[in-house]
């Protein structure tokens, strides 16, 4: 056992900075070119690289103030361009994953429905075969860059007549097909982090199935588990944003640890965000994302999502009425290498009730920790076993 | 970077897991009214010195095996598992002590008795109020010619009752140094205390002219070192306990049936055994982490012991007091293990101060590198 990082000579590293001095400022081109946006992928795409290799490339990169991949393009590399290198065809992957691992093309989740979050399976959009296309119609909500994005990954119901959990299929959708519209949705921050994307007879190429029909449901829950280096990190919203130490440092600054409440708060949160901190690198140490991510991945965000809040929650206490002044700061430091929008605290404090929402609601989190991590009896879904189009009624009779 | 634990390590914890299986009984304590007189201390320990243990962290040199933290984190870790009643406890803090004070001719011989006779030690430090950091301490030691003379009194001392010697810390002209006396002399007087957990011996001493052999080392230098250490002990403790509570709460839920549903199918249930999951991964990596710092020596080791111990003390507390909550009436009997466990909780955070006087020493070491 050894829990010492790779330390500030470590040849690996020393190679990193080398192809930065020789590339700075490098475009998401280069960084893709280099290997470095998929680190672990194998070559051509990614290097091989192990776990230690990837957090020193993470850190490289943003010692740099390199704006990582995972940052721009974080569907693709975060979630759903590994199922195109595992379950993808030669033409898929030519086409779809230079421009995706560049940057250049943002991707997009078309997975939550109005009636389908929490029950990601009871998705009602539907892909109807019509010759060598699918037909889209349907729903989607809450899809973050759709407003930006070229490709929308879709989950879409392909066989209304297999149980609900089999009859879904995922297609690549470029996002100016006729027929895609996108309306933002203004959170309770005040900002548009999401959207609603209507989909009315949207006409997909066959080719553009991701895999095989019928395979969707396993496709995103490998997706969903996936965890790569922004987790690592215990910022406050999803990994992102302020941490515990920062949060300390702020404190300090501002005299406020000297209360003894807020100390023995501060000491606590500090505690819990350098024991996630370890937990995180434990999974990182296991290889947890060379093979499909285990139900841990579930405990750390049930631990690490509720934390954040709390971290967040002191820092706008302290502020007093002050903090209700829109756009108000706690700290007057702000975070060095700071490269998304949850690192105002301010923002990040109003966007915090999210944090045990998206990403897996806390109690789903747990429902998924009890059930696969401790063994306790599944929750019963009586719209599970029948064909999807029998379920309404068993929907109802789950009600009486 | 590999957090995993060696084979060796693995191996380690697999032969101590089988040992306190196949060794320890606690069904004595299940009898309502038991004391930890009916513990087993001295079978247990007769056992515990035929497989070596007291020697884990005795240097080779002086016949031990000279083991790192993280060897003795998982030895104890599977001992505090299931709650083993010995003398282990007090006999380590003794030998840290002693390690760390004494003089290399002092330690070689004071430790042969630990490897060869199997004699158990105890470390007397907390006054009557607990406090075990305090300025000044109700024992003084009183140099006549090259003897020490001592007299005054101790409490919350870890297994003295079992303890052939006793290190005591106590002031003398020179400032406080530790000093070693013989448990069988006439003038130590050792009470046990109705203490509540019953898994564990914790005694009052009295020193009534007690001669004693003074360790060179100055207490202010020699216990932060010594309690770092006995921190990691409660908290590889606590961590398994609260895997091992874990484990049977778990259990117990899946068989536990009401309203025609195991109780474990509910999600209030459910829930709060999630969330017991989450902090017991925290208190395991707490607890590695802190015994990989303290093996290497790191310059944060102190915080990370403390960060340990302030983490799964509050954490077993939680984890104990839910299992009775779960198991119901059944778990709030007597003759149920449910009780021995929290009373263990209970013990460990107050045995070294509470979880909040560790936080603070996290915080200000924390603080004070940020401003």
């Amino acid at each position: 056992m050894d829990f010492d990082l790779p330390p500030d000579d470590d040849p690996r590293r020393l190679a990193v900075r080398v192809w930065l001095a020789r590339n700075p400022q490098p475009t998401g081109r280069q960084i893709a070119e280099a290997g470095y946006a998929v680190p672990h992928w194998p070559s051509p795409w990614g290097i091989g690289a192990d776990a230690e290799l990837q957090l020193i490339i993470a850190d490289e990169l943003e010692r740099a103030n390199v704006d990582a991949p995972y940052h721009v393009n974080p569907v693709a590399v975060n979630n759903c361009a590994q199922s195109l290198l595992t379950h993808g065809d030669d033409t898929q992957r030519d086409r779809y994953l230079p421009p995706a691992l560049a940057g250049e093309e943002i991707w997009c989740m078309l997975f939550s429905e109005p009636s389908a979050g929490s029950d990601l399976a009871a998705v009602k959009t539907t892909a109807r075969r019509e010759g060598d296309h699918y037909v889209i119609n349907g729903h989607k909500i809450w899809t973050s860059l759709a407003e930006v994005a070229k490709i929308g990954v879709l989950v879409a119901r392909t066989d209304p007549d297999a149980p609900k959990h089999e009859g879904l299929s995922q297609f690549l959708l470029e996002m100016d097909t006729p027929g895609v519209r996108v309306t933002p949705i203004v959170d309770m921050s005040g900002r548009q982090e999401y959207n609603e994307v209507f989909l009315d007879g949207v006409r997909i190429p066959a080719s553009q199935l991701l895999g095989r029909e019928g395979d969707g449901w396993r496709l995103c829950t490998s997706q969903l588990q996936t965890e790569r280096v922004a987790l690592s990190k215990p910022g406050a919203v999803w990994g992102k944003g302020p941490s515990a130490r920062e949060l300390v440092q702020g404190l300090v600054e501002m005299h406020a640890i000297d209360d003894p409440l807020v100390r023995d708060e501060a000491a606590k949160l500090y505690i819990e965000g350098e024991l996630l901190r370890l937990l995180a690198y434990r999974a990182f140490s296991d290889g947890l994302n060379a093979k499909p991510a285990g139900p841990e991945g579930a405990a750390r965000k049930m631990l690490a999502a509720p934390h954040g809040q709390r971290v967040l929650e002191l820092a706008k206490r302290v502020q007093g009425a002050r903090g209700l002044i829109a756009g108000m700061q706690p700290f007057s430091a702000s975070r060095p290498g700071a490269h998304t929008v949850f690192d105002d605290w301010d923002y990040a404090f109003w966007f915090s009730p999210g944090v045990t929402l998206g990403v897996g609601t806390q109690e789903i989190l747990k429902n998924i920790v009890a059930e696969r991590v401790l063994g306790l009896p599944r929750e019963s879904d009586p719209t599970a076993k029948v064909a999807w189009s029998q379920a309404g009624d068993r929907e109802l009779a789950g009600v009486r | 970077m590999n957090f995993a634990l060696s084979e060796e390590h693995e191996f380690l914890r697999t032969v101590a897991r089988t040992f306190v299986k196949n060794e320890i009984d606690l069904a004595p304590l299940l009898i309502p009214g038991a004391t930890v007189d009916d513990a087993g201390y001295a079978s247990n320990w007769k056992k515990i010195v035929e497989v070596g243990w007291p020697g884990l962290i005795v240097p080779e040199a002086c016949g031990g095996s000279e083991m790192s933290c993280i060897d003795l984190a998982m030895v104890v870790g599977e001992m505090g598992r299931e709650l083993v009643p010995s003398p282990f406890f007090g006999t380590l803090a003794a030998t840290w002590t002693i390690l760390r004070a004494a003089s290399p001719e002092q330690r070689d011989r004071m430790l042969a008795s630990v490897v060869g006779d199997g004699a158990s030690m105890a470390l007397a430090i907390a006054d009557a109020d607990g406090a075990s950091d305090g300025p000044s301490s109700d024992t003084r030691a009183t140099q006549k010619g090259d003897r020490f003379v001592l007299n005054g009194s101790k409490s919350f001392v870890v297994d003295a009752a079992a303890a052939t010697n006793i290190v005591v810390a106590a002031d003398s002209a020179g400032g406080r140094r530790f000093f070693v006396v013989d448990a069988r002399d006439a003038g130590v007087c050792v009470d046990v205390l109705p203490w509540r957990d019953v898994t564990r011996q914790v005694c009052s001493v009295r020193f009534d002219d007690v001669e004693g052999e003074m360790l060179p080392g100055d207490a202010a230098e020699v216990w932060p070192w010594v309690r770092d250490r006995l921190l990691l002990v409660l908290s590889a403790e606590s961590a398994a306990g609260i895997e091992r509570v874990l484990e049977s709460t778990v259990a117990y839920a899946k068989e536990r049936v009401a309203f025609g549903r195991p109780i474990g199918a509910y999600q209030a249930i459910k829930h709060a055994l999630a969330d017991t999951f989450g902090t017991s991964e925290c208190a395991n990596v707490a607890t590695l982490y802190a015994a990989w710092a303290l093996s290497q020596q790191v310059p944060d080791a102190s915080i990370a012991a403390a960060m340990a111990q302030a983490y799964t003390s509050d954490a077993y507390i939680a984890a104990t007091q839910q299992s009775i909550q779960i198991f119901g009436a059944l778990g709030f009997s007597w003759e149920m293990k449910n009780h021995l466990y929290f009373k263990r909780a209970r013990a460990n955070a107050t045995l070294l101060g509470q979880a909040s006087g560790h936080r603070a020493r996290v915080i200000d070491m924390v603080a004070r590198a940020a401003a």
